[in-house]
């Protein structure tokens, strides 16, 4: 049994060393600059003896990213995309799950139906349509293009009315609405609480859904002041294809503030992610 | 779940830490967007996909900007999102700049529908009026022209030539003067390719691989080959391409091989260069400079040489890439903004000091004739061995090939790099290297590419009622 | 639960009107132009003319197509059938007793899940390079320099290196679902006590495998739908190409090319509707599957 867990933690270590050797050798690369690039795996060497080349190390990608090529505002555009649409599509979902779930009324069988078919409906399916449509009502090449469509997605509106089924008691709700709270009220101070870790889940879920999006602002956005992270770091690849340094510099801006973000807020995220898998 | 056991607080508040971060978040940036200093002067604007087109241009940019207003500001661009932009602009009316430095493939989109639907300002008269048409090499004007008119200013020439180890060369005592075909470049070097003695190749002869894109065209136009003719028919079938396609085959596997991939603008590929693994590679007037940046270690080891011809006596260059400038409908809203970008356009691509700046610090030869008597292009280049490369480009301009400014090019350009690697992939199943044999499969190949290039332009309903295929 | 109050009937159409707008305006209205759009030529949004079913005539003989559908029913199989294995096998070792530091396993291995695609796209595109990329620098120190592949340019590799960067990426996210599904088990176990003289094998046969079933038949669902939208992957690891001989086209990058490149929304509608049956088929045969195991369980 012993010797057993050992191989158990041998295999994991395995796993956890090709997991993470990427990101180490991300961040090794990032502060390399070209004529260094590919003289070392991980950290140049010394000529002689032991240790690391610290003069072959600089923040230098860095400086340039945000002195040179205006990365601060595609970092900007990220941040502000990311939790705006986090933060409405919260709120929007977080009511509608919990309308659907609470109310009884005329048309709540439709709406649901609803909501699990759009669930169905494959994105790229409405991309043609879709563009042609913002498009027409001048949302083209606008941020408000990518952040109006994706506050109030189906899917959380799904998830949400799951957790307020399980959650959020009925006789809490009568008791509150007999103390004469108005349905606002209650909503905001009986059931928001009762699904506050779906509530966790879902933010960090939409945050990291749409700072890792590529392919909406692809196809939404044109101009490069208005582009996230995603589209100028991809874009690094055609104008500056010989500078690794600095496209994997542009690409640890674009992971690192969402892992830290993860940690700190883990305990949040996590306990909804897998209700949907458990429960479904 | 990833904490041992995670107890949700029971303070009662839906607002924890996580979503108050994202509030302060989506505040700060908020207000960083809001007040974002907006780099938006009151100026003329320029796409361009080159940073080293933009290094040059700047000196001459400073100085226009210096005595004139409004002031011309560059906007560097990826090709692929240049691309994407134009088309956005050309199909949906997003905002476009006033002068648009573009590369064949993205100029070409410009050219899909009838001839007043092109998103480019048309300059031909312009340039018959002021007598442009004639101080320029004419193949220059081709991948502009659509149906007779021309849609932009000619960047370049880019001839193209061999650029090979004159140090291995040399001390195998191989004159490259007795190479006059590619059969002769086999036959000569081939030698070259054993070093140790053993009848294994240890190095090869070319840089070519049959996934490189590039090289296929520059292969095709020397040959004569091309996927359109004049009137835009398809002719991807032709046996001239089906030769090429065979040949290039044979090269890279096989008793015939001579080639390896040392894929251009790749760390790797510069290695593969560095160590001489392959000895000689594809240069047009732009990649001179490509390499003194990238593989600085070869200076003075690389000498250039005319492309061997297909056949005794035929075309000795062809040509790679291209670039023009050209001024979008959408940014002439009066006849005095044509007038001031129009005198900008020819201000920049037609100065001497320009093509000269240019020759010096890309390497590419202008396309402008009067310049070519220009001392310039006769300096030796240390990197070359102290060749004059300058003159021996001009030398080759006026017998490179015209390129086509088909929309479909790109299109026709994939479905036949497609044929290449299917007829690689059979070949080195079957292990049949025989010349006749390769060609017919080629054809066969090429057919199927031929086929399906015309399917889509013929599907293309639409355009072909909005007036025409070109 | 149905108050009297005015406010109450009004109350869930006003808490759903976020919902209903977006899901008209951005959902339904697209969703039926994608139809209209489908038997339209179109250049770009505002040129149209209608083909009638001549889109679909034209998908069906469409050679790539077919190529895209085969390359991403590749890539789905080996979601389901090399990457979840994984997944399984590494949940269950994280979740075995005696395994010290539990939650720490589980962050690590979860971490690339928190990358976006075209950020893995481009360490793994410069990580696979020819010669200097760091898995062919340890393959050539390995291999004393016989081996040397170039994954992004030889057609046979182009789908081993994207199935290579895919399950970094996704095999530390799917075993969240199985470690979930894990501590479940664990829970039922510790309160029917220990079974007497079963196996390890039995145990897993008869508690483990029965219990994360549900979750295995979701996690499969989502993976083959996830697969069947791959785009930003190949899209960018390739230099956005579909690579040699179109052996990274994806239906999705397909639709990509044909909408947004060549400006053929009508075309590009098409092909959304061929994917949208593929997944229809997909979610069918899975639903049949699960009921019949359910069935003989």
């Amino acid at each position: 049994m012993k010797q057993r867990s050992w191989i158990a933690v041998g295999l994991l270590s395995l796993a956890a060393l090709l997991t993470l050797a990427p990101f180490v050798w991300l961040f090794c690369a990032s502060l390399k600059t070209n004529e260094h690039f590919f003289g070392s795996t991980l950290l140049p060497l010394r000529e002689q003896g032991l240790g690391i080349d610290w003069s072959k190390l600089s923040f230098e990608n860095y400086r340039r990213l945000f002195q040179e090529l205006d990365f601060a505002r595609a970092l900007a555009n990220s941040v502000f995309l990311s939790s705006v649409t986090g933060l409405l599509a919260t709120f929007c979902c977080a009511a509608g799950g919990y309308a659907l779930a609470r109310f009884h009324f005329r048309g709540r069988g439709l709406v649901t139906a609803c909501v699990l078919g759009a669930m169905l409906v494959p994105a790229p399916l409405l991309l043609a349509p879709g563009y042609q449509l913002l498009h027409s009502i001048g949302l083209l090449d606008s941020l408000a293009g990518l952040v109006i469509p994706a506050i109030a997605p189906a899917f959380g509106i799904f998830l949400f009315r799951q957790a307020s089924l399980s959650s959020v008691p009925v006789e809490l709700l009568e008791a509150a609405r007999i103390d004469g709270c108005s349905e606002f009220r209650t909503f905001t101070i009986v059931a928001l609480p009762l699904i506050r870790p779906m509530i966790g889940t879902f933010l960090m879920m939409t945050f990291l859904g749409v700072w890792n999006n590529f392919i909406t602002p692809q196809v939404v956005l044109q101009s490069p002041e208005r582009f996230p992270l995603s589209v100028a770091v991809a874009q690094f690849r055609g104008v500056y294809y010989q500078d690794y340094g600095l496209q994997m510099a542009g690409t640890v801006i674009g992971v690192i503030p969402v892992l830290i973000l993860f940690l700190a807020l883990q305990r949040e995220f996590v306990s909804g992610l897998t209700s949907g898998a458990l429960k479904g | 779940m990833f904490a041992t056991r995670a107890t949700p607080d029971r303070d009662g508040s839906p607002i924890s830490s996580g979503v108050w971060i994202l509030i302060v978040l989506a505040l700060v940036s908020s207000a960083a967007l809001a007040f974002w200093p907006s780099g938006r002067r009151d100026s003329r604007t320029m796409w361009l996909f080159a940073k080293p087109h933009q290094d040059t241009y700047t000196p001459i940019i400073d100085e226009w900007n210096r005595l004139r207003d409004p002031d011309i500001e560059t906007i560097l661009l990826g090709r692929a999102a240049l691309d994407r932009r134009l088309l956005s602009s050309f199909l949906s009316g997003t905002p476009a700049a006033d002068l648009i430095e573009a590369e064949r493939q993205n100029a070409a989109r410009a050219f899909t529908g009838s001839l007043d639907a092109v998103g480019f300002v048309d300059l031909t008269d312009r340039i018959d009026a002021e007598g442009i048409r004639s101080r320029i090499n004419p193949p220059s004007f081709a991948p502009w022209m659509s149906r007779g008119r021309i849609f932009g200013l000619p960047h370049d020439v880019h001839p193209v030539m061999l650029g090979y180890r004159a140090d291995v060369f040399e001390a195998a005592r191989i004159d490259v003067d007795s190479i006059r075909t590619w059969d002769d470049f086999e036959r000569v070097l081939r030698p070259l390719m054993d070093t140790n003695g053993d009848g294994e190749p240890d190095r090869y002869l070319l840089n070519l691989w049959e996934t490189s894109t590039d090289h296929i065209e520059v292969l095709l136009l020397q040959a004569g080959g091309g996927f359109f003719d004049d009137a835009g028919r398809v002719i991807i079938d032709s046996p001239i391409n089906a030769r090429v396609l065979a040949r290039i085959v044979a090269w890279c596997q096989g008793p015939r091989r001579i080639a390896a991939d040392a894929p251009n603008f790749t760390a790797s590929g510069n290695q593969l260069k560095a160590e001489g693994f392959v000895l000689s590679s594809f240069f047009p007037d732009w990649m001179c400079d490509v390499w003194k940046h990238e593989l600085p270690q070869l200076a003075g080891k690389i000498k250039l040489m005319p492309l061997p011809a297909w056949d005794e006596g035929e075309r000795r260059t062809s040509v790679w890439g291209g670039t023009m400038l050209g001024i979008p409908r959408s940014a002439v809203k009066s006849p005095e903004d044509f007038e001031e970008l129009w005198s900008f356009a020819k201000h920049l691509y037609l100065s001497k000091d320009l093509a000269t700046d240019l020759y010096r610090s890309s390497g590419i030869v202008t396309p402008v004739v009067e310049f070519w008597s220009d001392p310039v292009f006769d300096e030796p280049d240390a990197y070359f061995a102290s060749q004059p490369k300058g003159r021996m480009y001009i030398g080759l301009a006026p017998q490179v090939p015209a390129r086509t400014s088909s929309p479909y090019n790109t299109l026709a350009l994939s479905r036949v790099q497609d044929a290449l690697v299917q007829l690689s992939e059979e070949t080195r199943r079957t292990r049949q290297y025989d010349e006749a044999r390769l060609r017919e499969r080629a054809s066969h190949y090429l057919k199927r590419a031929h086929d399906m290039v015309a399917a889509q332009i013929e599907r293309n309903v639409f355009l072909s009622s909005a007036g025409g295929v070109p | 639960m149905m108050g009297p109050a005015a406010s109450s009937r009004l109350a869930p159409w006003l808490f759903l009107s976020p919902f209903l707008v977006i899901f008209v305006v951005f959902t339904l209205y697209p969703l039926a132009r994608s139809v209209v759009l489908a038997t339209h030529q179109t250049f770009g949004p505002e040129h149209e003319q209608y083909v009638g079913a001549r889109n679909f005539a034209a998908m069906i003989a469409d050679p790539l197509f077919w190529t895209a559908l085969r390359n991403t029913f590749v890539f789905a199989l080996a979601s389901v059938f090399i990457q979840l294995p994984i997944s399984l096998g590494l949940a269950l070792l994280i979740e075995r007793r005696g395994t010290p530091a539990r939650p720490l396993w589980r962050i690590l291995l979860f971490s690339p899940a928190l990358v976006g695609v075209v950020f893995a796209a481009m360490i793994f595109g410069i990580i696979l390079e020819k010669r200097t990329g760091l898995l062919n620098v340890m393959l050539h120190n390995l291999t004393a320099g016989a081996w040397n592949l170039d994954f992004a340019w030889t057609q046979q590799y182009v789908m081993s290196a994207l199935i290579v960067a895919s399950h970094w990426m996704f095999v530390g996210f799917n075993m969240i679902y199985f470690v979930a599904a894990l501590q479940n088990v664990r829970r039922d176990l510790a309160e029917a006590a220990v079974i007497d003289g079963a196996g390890s094998i039995d145990r897993f046969r008869h508690v483990t495998l029965p219990a994360i079933r549900p979750v295995a038949g979701f996690v499969v669902l989502t993976s083959i739908i996830g697969s069947f939208q791959l785009f930003e992957l190949p899209y960018l690891m390739l230099n956005q190409t579909a690579g040699p001989d179109n052996r990274g086209l994806t239906i999705v990058m397909y639709l990509y090319q044909v909408g947004f490149e060549v400006g053929d929304l009508g075309y590009a509608s098409a092909i959304g509707w061929g994917l949208a049956v593929v997944l229809v088929v997909c979610t069918v045969v899975q639903r049949l599957l699960a009921r019949r195991e359910e069935a003989a369980v």
